[in-house]
């Protein structure tokens, strides 16, 4: 992944943080809440190789864990994220090109979603956290999952367009 | 070369994740670096959640509001643009409505108690990915709220200062699951503790074994050391129920807070605490109700046919008014 790469996806990494910071956190989502970040980044990491995904995920945990309402260690979000954007890269691959499957890609960035939210949960019982009624948390999971399958066909294909736009010719390559 | 490249891989990733475990053992051990770098975030996201916050305000219940949009009729297209602007300002004029609301009802109560306050605006919310129960309020030390201030709405306890910039403030939920607060039965004087759940309920553990619990009896705040971070007497929950099964030593319930956490878009934080102690002076008191009591008058004899009725009118049962 190149420097240019690097700077131009934290860049758009950061304006989504405040989007979701500032505009989705302040909706009162039906079930629960909608994180627009997570989608955004498993998505991102999606159409990355094997070394962009891992730094595109700990980049955009590391963004997360700059959150002032989150109540976790710095770095937390930045773990579970580089191990994210490993564990999707290498199940990535096993299922071949998303541009033929979308239903496939929705289908592995609302489970990423899940996952990484239960990973982020499963570190902090780790780290000694205490997270709340387990209803309550599946609810969280289930909902941020449900809302991320239904926005991901319009998020998706944007992510990709832009993608496309941003890469270098090199990059094509 | 693909051994290399997944060698190359690997490598990424462990230096990734060390350097992430790297973050997580110096916050831990309390470097400030967490705490300024948050700050930070927060002095940068405050202004663009106030700007958010004023022009977006009414698309917070959007999935609640959408049901009066998508009317439109290509004959009625200036008409009905001009009745859709109109129909914006009454959403905005209802949300303003709502807010003046709670501000006056959350002023009522700080008043009521002689605190001083500094009353504030929601301005954001702890996002899903976040866990942690927050709000960010559009006050801050400019306004002279710091760190360990309660913070209060119209029906009582919302919780307490996290973290404060010069202009905005992080206001730590009292559903948060890591949220205690010392809390006394109004009517009994028992002393416990509250423990937020992550939801609208909230469990107390009487601090007296001898204690008893009620349902329906209100909890006010104990009050901490020089009122930080909780000023006394102020209304926090009510008892719904109570756990007569478990084996502990004391006794636990089931509370549920007085202020609804979702909807609350004003609160106001207490920068004094009141010269006395308003002990009970804030539990709210339940409304006076109407009560009919009708007195049953037997229903008259039907007549038997053929029988001619009288056109007397039939007796009444009688009611009378009385307040409890």
């Amino acid at each position: 992944m190149r420097s240019a790469r690097i700077i131009s996806t934290t860049a758009f990494l950061l304006l989504i943080f405040v989007i979701q910071e500032s505009l989705i956190a302040r909706i009162n989502f039906p079930i629960s809440g909608f994180s627009l970040y997570i989608a955004v980044l498993m998505g991102l990491i999606s159409f990355e190789d094997r070394d962009g995904a891992i730094v595109t995920g700990f980049i955009g945990g590391l963004i997360l864990d700059l959150s002032p309402t989150i109540d976790a260690p710095l770095g937390q979000w930045a773990l579970v994220m580089t191990a994210m954007g490993y564990l999707f890269s290498v199940n990535r691959e096993t299922i071949g090109d998303f541009a033929t499957r979308p239903a496939a890609l929705i289908f592995f960035v609302a489970l990423g979603s899940a996952t990484s939210l239960f990973l982020f949960l499963f570190s902090g019982l780790m780290l000694g956290e205490n997270n709340g009624a387990v209803s309550k948390i599946a609810l969280t999971v289930a909902g941020n999952s449900l809302w991320t399958v239904l926005f991901s066909p319009l998020i998706l294909p944007v992510l990709s367009k832009l993608r496309a736009l941003s890469l270098s010719s090199r990059d094509r390559k | 070369m693909a051994s290399g490249g997944n060698n190359r891989s690997r490598l990424l990733l462990v230096i990734l994740l060390v350097t992430s475990l790297f973050l997580i053992t110096l916050d831990l051990r309390g470097v400030s670096l967490t705490n300024s770098s948050r700050s930070l975030t927060q002095s940068i996201l405050a202004p663009v959640q106030r700007v958010f916050s004023s022009a977006f305000s009414p698309v917070g219940n959007f999935f609640a509001d959408v049901k009066n949009f998508g009317k439109t009729k290509a004959e009625l297209k200036d008409v009905q643009s001009q009745n859709e602007k109109l129909k914006s300002q009454i959403i905005i004029n209802e949300d303003i409505k709502g807010q003046l609301k709670q501000l006056h009802a959350t002023l009522n109560l700080a008043g009521r108690g002689g605190y001083t306050v500094v009353a504030a605006r929601v301005i954001g919310r702890g996002s899903a990915s976040t866990f942690s129960q927050t709000i960010t309020i559009d006050a801050g030390t400019s306004s002279g709220v710091t760190k360990d201030m309660t913070v209060i709405a119209g029906a009582g306890l919302v919780g307490v200062i996290k973290s404060a910039t010069s202009s905005s403030a992080i206001v730590l939920l009292m559903s948060d699951p890591s949220f205690r607060i010392g809390v006394r039965i109004a009517g009994t004087q028992s002393a416990g503790v509250l423990l937020g759940q992550g939801d609208s309920s909230y469990l107390l553990q009487l601090l007296d074994p001898a204690g008893s619990i009620s349902v329906g009896e209100v909890l006010v705040s104990l009050g901490s050391d020089n009122a930080r971070p909780f000023v006394p007497g102020i209304p926090v929950g009510r008892v719904t129920g109570v756990d007569h099964t478990s084996a502990s030593l004391t006794q636990q319930a089931t509370v549920i807070g007085l202020t609804n956490l979702d909807n609350v878009d004003v609160v106001s934080v207490i920068t004094k605490n009141a010269k006395q102690d308003p002990k009970n002076a804030l539990v709210p008191t339940p409304q006076p109700t109407v009560t009919v009591y009708v007195t049953p008058v037997p229903l008259p004899v039907l007549p038997s046919p053929g029988v001619s009725t009288s056109g007397s009118p039939s007796p009444m049962p009688s009611a009378t008014l009385a307040k409890k």
